[in-house]
């Protein structure tokens, strides 16, 4: 497949420099909202998804892991959907996003590793985010990878 | 330097202005009388004669180019034309125009031409229904920049007011322009409602009425001349409610008040005309007061850049989201 940053919905990752394409059979979302590889992410929405109303178009960091429970509701629950927590670098705004099919399973680990010892937790229970949090370890390893316990790969 | 040779004496020129037109005709009024014109050949070409001898009294043309234009005659247009008698005459020359209401025409070449919609408007009205067709902004920030470009001011039109239950948040959405500054007009054409009001906007002046098909600019002429009895049609059954394209042909009526008003048929699409991308953020008039402010000055483009004040108005709730929205949008196409 022929990568073309101008074409609509690719774009080119303004945090790794990757070349991303917004294909659905890729991503498995109908709106890509951040790099698969690094996960970052660029301020565009404000009101909706996708309605790329936001003037601010700062770098969007990714900083923990929530569960979406149901209807715009964002609720540590067992058996929801995995979502990543954003935050602007220059504005400061939180956002929540889907996890997109190729996104990189351990750049998500990373980010729930670092969450861990940072205090976005308390930052995004302000906004009525609540992120996971070390006892949510076996919930975020079947969600990624099926199962609690992860076998060590062996070389 | 051109010299143009001088008019045929024997022939007495005169002085009009286009209200109509189709193809290869022109109505031209003069002194209350009407003329259906049709053009010399000379004014679709642009005669270069010689620059040697100024002060020679033998002019020979050098060069001959076509003029780039759909069609080098617009409505509103002040004409010289030769009286043929009968109610017939030929146009001979278009003078200067005070203003000029363009946009792209709509042509299958690689080459774009110039459409000029009106000359010598006074103001732009575009007219959007409450609902039915449902509203698009962003085809209204498009005429309000045309608009702006062309150093006109607007008078925005609701129109169906009658219909406005179906559409509750335009109000909102018009609060966007209402703050800018442009004045709005609400009125329906069933009902009469706003119908006076609109009047004193409209008296001695050019207007020139502008929208997408089914809006009802036609249904809003009849209201104000209801003499006229142009013909109207009910826009499409479904929820889009889309126009039927009834009017085809560019008129202006004579205002019974005083004025004149510019009926054109439904625009599906309306590109800006010579616009440079620099220069947009100045027709937007909410940005025209922070440009320069940026930290890259006049240089900033207003989209990724740090320190642009343009986005941090927005930010700070000073530009509106959509309007800015549409600025990005409209500079992507230029």
């Amino acid at each position: 497949m022929k990568y073309s940053a101008s074409s609509f919905g690719d774009f080119k990752c303004g945090h790794c420099g990757v070349i991303v394409s917004s294909a659905h059979f890729l991503s498995g979302v109908n709106n890509r909202n951040h790099c698969p590889y690094c996960l970052w992410s660029c301020h565009l929405d404000l009101y909706a998804a996708g309605d790329r109303l936001c003037a601010c178009k700062g770098q969007m960091k990714p900083v923990g892991l929530t569960m979406k429970h149901g209807r715009n509701k964002y609720r540590l629950e067992k058996g929801g959907e995995l979502m990543l927590v954003h935050q602007c670098i220059d504005c400061g705004t939180l956002s929540m996003n889907r996890i997109a099919s190729d996104d990189d399973p351990s750049r998500i680990d990373a980010v729930f590793e670092s969450s861990l010892r940072s205090n976005v937790h308390a930052l995004c229970e302000q906004y009525g985010i609540l992120t996971l949090k070390e006892q949510d370890t076996d919930v975020l390893h079947k969600q990624l990878y099926g199962r609690v316990d992860i076998p060590v790969a062996v070389w | 330097m051109s010299i143009e040779p001088s008019n045929d004496i024997r022939v007495p020129d005169r002085v009009g202005v286009v209200f109509r037109k189709t193809i290869g005709q022109y109505t031209v009024h003069a002194n209350g009388r009407e003329l259906d014109c049709t053009l010399s050949s000379l004014i679709r070409k642009n005669l270069i004669y010689s620059t040697a001898d100024p002060t020679s009294m033998r002019t020979r043309v050098q060069k001959v180019k076509e003029v780039e234009h759909v069609d080098p005659i617009a409505i509103g247009d002040r004409v010289r034309f030769v009286d043929a008698g009968q109610g017939r005459g030929m146009v001979t020359e278009v003078l200067p125009r005070l203003s000029t209401f363009s946009r792209p025409a709509v042509t299958t070449g690689q080459h774009v031409f110039e459409q000029v919609i009106a000359a010598n408007a006074d103001q732009i009205v575009p007219i959007f229904a409450a609902a039915s067709p449902t509203p698009k902004w962003g085809l209204l920030d498009r005429y309000l920049v045309a608009a702006e470009a062309a150093g006109l001011p607007s008078v925005i039109v609701i129109t169906k007011l009658d219909l406005a239950w179906k559409n509750p948040e335009i109000d909102q959405e018009l609060n966007v322009y209402r703050k800018i500054g442009y004045p709005i007009h609400r009125v329906s054409s069933n009902t009469g409602e706003g119908i006076e009001e609109l009047k004193s906007l409209l008296q001695g002046k050019m207007s020139v009425l502008v929208g997408k098909s089914g809006v009802g600019k036609t249904s809003l002429l009849n209201a104000i001349m209801p003499g006229l009895g142009l013909r109207v049609k009910a826009v499409s059954d479904g929820e889009l409610g889309k126009g039927r394209h009834t009017t085809t042909h560019y008129e202006m009526f004579q205002l019974d008040f005083g004025g004149t008003l510019l009926d054109t048929p439904g625009m599906r699409e309306f590109g800006l005309w010579n616009i440079q991308p620099d220069e947009l953020a100045d027709l937007f008039p909410e940005m025209a007061g922070h440009i320069g402010q940026c930290k890259f000055g006049l240089s900033c483009q207003h989209d990724r850049e740090p320190g642009c004040a343009i986005r941090k108005a927005v930010m700070d709730g000073n530009i509106d989201p959509y309007r800015y929205k549409s600025y990005m949008n409209l500079r992507g196409e230029l």
